[in-house]
C-alpha cells in the first residue's frame, strides 16, 4: 500500500501528512495501525524508550536505600514505590513495543551502553535525605513533564503516563512529606535535609531537557502533539511550585539568583551549568558507569531464572501435547 | 540463550459488571506466568477483581482508519462446508478522552474468520462509533481463577496499602505536615534522635 510507510518520497505523502495534522489538531489519538510519519515514529520510540529505561535504572539509586529505611514505614513506602518504577517501565516498554520495536532491542540497547536515559539518575544518592528530595523534587520534576506527556497525540504513550501520573503523584507526596518533617526537625535532621536539597536543586532543573533554543527536536514534537509543552515551560511550572514550598519550609536553594518577578509572575533561576548535564547525558556523570555495571549485573544474575521458566514452559506444553 | 518471550495482551475488571479493558502487555513464558506478571505490574493498585491475557499474535485489530481502507473487509469469504464458527470476543475504543485504558469487553459474536467477527461486531455493536476494533479467538484467552479464596489474595493486599494513595498524604503542607498516628507507631523521626 503506497504511502504505508510515511515517507516523503511516498507520492502521497504531502497529502497523508496533511490528514494526520488534521487530526492531531481536532485532538484525536493516533493508534497502533494508523497511518503515521515515520519521523513521528521515529521520535516516539527514541522518547519512550529513554524513559522507559530511566524508570528502570531510575530503580537503582533508591533501591541501595531499601535496607536502610530509618522506619518499617519509610522502608515499606520505599519498597512499593521501587516497584511502581518497575511497573512504570513495563508500561512504557509496552508502548514503544505497539510501535515496531521489540523488547528484547530496547534491553539490548541499554544493557550495551547504547541507550540514554534521564541524567539524574548519575547522581549518588548520599543521605536517607537523598530518598526524601528525590520524590519532591526529581519526581516532582518528572511529574510536570509526564502531566504534560498525558496529552500526548499517540494513543499507547499518553494511555502508560496517565497510569504512570496517578500512581507517581504519591511518589512526590511521600517525599516532600518526607523532607518536610525533617526540616523541621532536630538540627542534624534539618542540615541534612538542606544537604540534599543543595545537590538535587540544579540536576532537577537539568533533567527537563535543554533549553528551547538548543533543543532542536521540539517544535515537531509540539506541531504533532507528542509534546504539548516546551522544557522550558514544564521547568518554569516546576520552580513556580516548588520555589516557594523549600522556601515556606525554612530551607534554601542553592541559587542566588532565584528571585521573584512580580510581572510574569514567575520565579526567575540563575544560568544552569549546561556543561556538567552534557558530561552527564554522554556518560560522565558521578554513576554512569555504576548504574551500567549494576543492570548488567541483574541481568546477569537473572538468567538462572529466566532460563527455569523457560524449562518449566517448555514442559508444560510437551505434557498438554501428551494428552 | 536471551530470546524474547511472547507478548501477551492484558485486560482487567475493576469491579463485578464492569468491563474488562485493555491496560498493556506483558512478556512470559506461558499463560500462568502471563497471568501472575500481569497481576504484578497492572494490579498494584486498587481496583481489581479479574484478569484476562491472550497472546498479542492471536489479536486482530483494526482501526477505523484501517476499515475505511480495507475493501477486502467487505468481502465475504464462504466458510469451508462443514466448518463450524467460532466464538470470538470483541472490544472496542470509542473515545479520544484521556484514559488509562484501551478497547473495552463490549460482547462476544461467532464467525468462521477474524475478519468475519469483525463485520458481525460491527452490524451488532452499532450504538457508539468504534475508534478501534479488536477481535479475540475466546479459547485463546486466560482467565485469572474466580474463586473468591484467589480473588481476594490476588486483589485485596493493594487495598490495605493506603501509603500508595495520594490521600494518605493528603494533609502535607509546607509550614505543618501533620502527624498522623501511624507515625507515632513506627516511630517517625526517632531513628535519627
Amino acid at each position: 500500500m503506497p504511502g504505508r510507510y510515511g515517507v516523503p518520497t511516498d507520492p502521497d505523502y504531502q497529502e497523508r501528512l496533511a490528514e494526520f495534522e488534521a487530526r492531531i489538531r481536532r485532538g484525536e489519538k493516533i493508534e497502533p495501525g494508523d497511518w503515521m510519519p515515520e519521523e513521528y515514529r521515529r521520535q516516539l520510540i527514541r522518547m519512550i524508550s529513554q524513559h522507559a529505561h530511566s524508570e528502570v535504572v531510575g530503580m537503582l539509586p533508591e533501591g541501595a536505600w531499601i535496607t536502610r529505611a530509618p522506619t518499617l514505614k519509610r522502608k515499606m513506602i520505599l519498597v512499593a514505590k521501587v516497584q511502581d518504577e518497575a511497573g512504570h517501565g513495563q508500561y512504557l516498554y509496552h508502548a514503544a513495543e505497539t510501535l515496531g520495536i521489540s523488547r528484547e532491542a530496547m534491553l539490548e540497547a541499554l544493557l550495551s551502553g547504547k541507550a540514554k536515559y534521564s541524567s539524574i539518575f548519575n547522581y549518588p544518592t548520599l543521605t536517607w535525605a537523598d530518598i526524601g528530595t528525590i520524590g519532591w523534587l526529581v519526581d516532582g520534576a518528572a511529574i510536570k513533564n509526564q502531566t504534560m506527556l498525558a496529552q500526548c497525540s499517540y494513543g499507547p504513550y499518553s494511555r502508560a503516563m496517565v497510569r504512570i501520573c496517578a500512581e507517581e503523584t504519591f511518589h512526590h507526596k511521600q517525599g516532600k512529606e518526607m523532607v518536610l518533617l525533617y526540616a523541621q526537625g532536630t538540627p542534624k535532621q534539618r542540615a541534612m535535609a538542606q544537604d540534599a536539597i543543595n545537590r538535587w536543586w540544579w540536576p532537577a532543573l537539568m533533567m527537563l531537557g535543554p533549553h528551547d533554543k538548543d533543543s532542536p527536536n521540539t517544535e515537531v514534537l509540539v506541531r504533532w502533539g507528542i509534546k504539548t509543552k516546551t522544557n522550558d515551560q514544564v521547568r518554569q511550572e516546576f520552580i513556580n511550585e516548588h520555589a516557594p514550598e523549600i522556601l515556606a519550609a525554612g530551607l534554601s536553594i542553592p541559587d542566588p539568583e532565584l528571585r521573584y518577578d512580580e510581572k510574569s509572575g514567575n520565579w526567575l533561576h540563575g544560568p544552569i551549568n549546561w556543561d556538567e548535564f552534557w558530561q552527564v547525558v554522554s556518560g560522565n556523570g558521578p554513576m554512569n558507569k555504576e548504574r551500567l555495571e549494576a543492570r548488567r549485573r541483574a541481568h546477569a544474575e537473572g538468567a538462572w531464572v529466566r532460563e527455569a521458566l523457560e524449562a518449566y514452559a517448555a514442559k508444560q506444553k510437551k505434557a498438554a501435547v501428551a494428552v | 540463550m536471551d530470546t524474547q518471550w511472547p507478548r501477551w495482551e492484558v485486560f482487567k475488571q475493576d469491579a463485578p459488571g464492569k468491563p474488562h479493558q485493555a491496560v498493556g502487555s506483558v512478556h512470559a513464558a506461558d499463560p500462568e506466568h502471563a497471568l501472575l506478571t500481569a497481576r504484578n505490574v497492572f494490579a498494584r493498585r486498587p481496583q481489581a477483581v479479574s484478569m484476562w491475557v491472550v497472546r498479542a499474535e492471536e489479536v486482530f485489530s483494526w482501526t477505523k482508519e484501517e476499515i475505511a481502507q480495507d475493501p477486502a473487509l467487505r468481502g465475504e469469504s464462504r466458510p469451508a462446508l462443514g466448518s463450524r464458527p467460532t466464538t470470538y470476543l470483541v472490544f472496542r475504543k470509542t473515545s479520544h478522552k484521556r484514559s488509562m485504558t484501551f478497547v473495552d469487553h463490549v460482547g462476544e459474536v461467532e464467525a468462521y474468520s477474524p475478519q468475519g467477527a469483525l463485520r458481525e461486531a460491527l452490524a451488532r455493536f452499532s450504538d457508539a462509533e468504534g475508534l478501534v476494533w479488536w477481535v479475540v479467538p475466546a479459547e485463546k484467552v486466560y482467565k485469572s481463577d474466580p474463586s473468591q479464596e484467589t480473588v481476594e489474595s490476588w486483589f485485596d493486599p493493594a487495598k490495605e496499602k493506603t501509603y500508595k494513595q495520594q490521600q494518605y498524604y493528603a494533609t502535607v503542607s509546607a509550614s505543618r505536615p501533620k502527624r498522623r498516628k501511624e507515625d507515632e507507631a513506627f516511630g517517625e523521626g526517632c531513628a535519627h534522635c
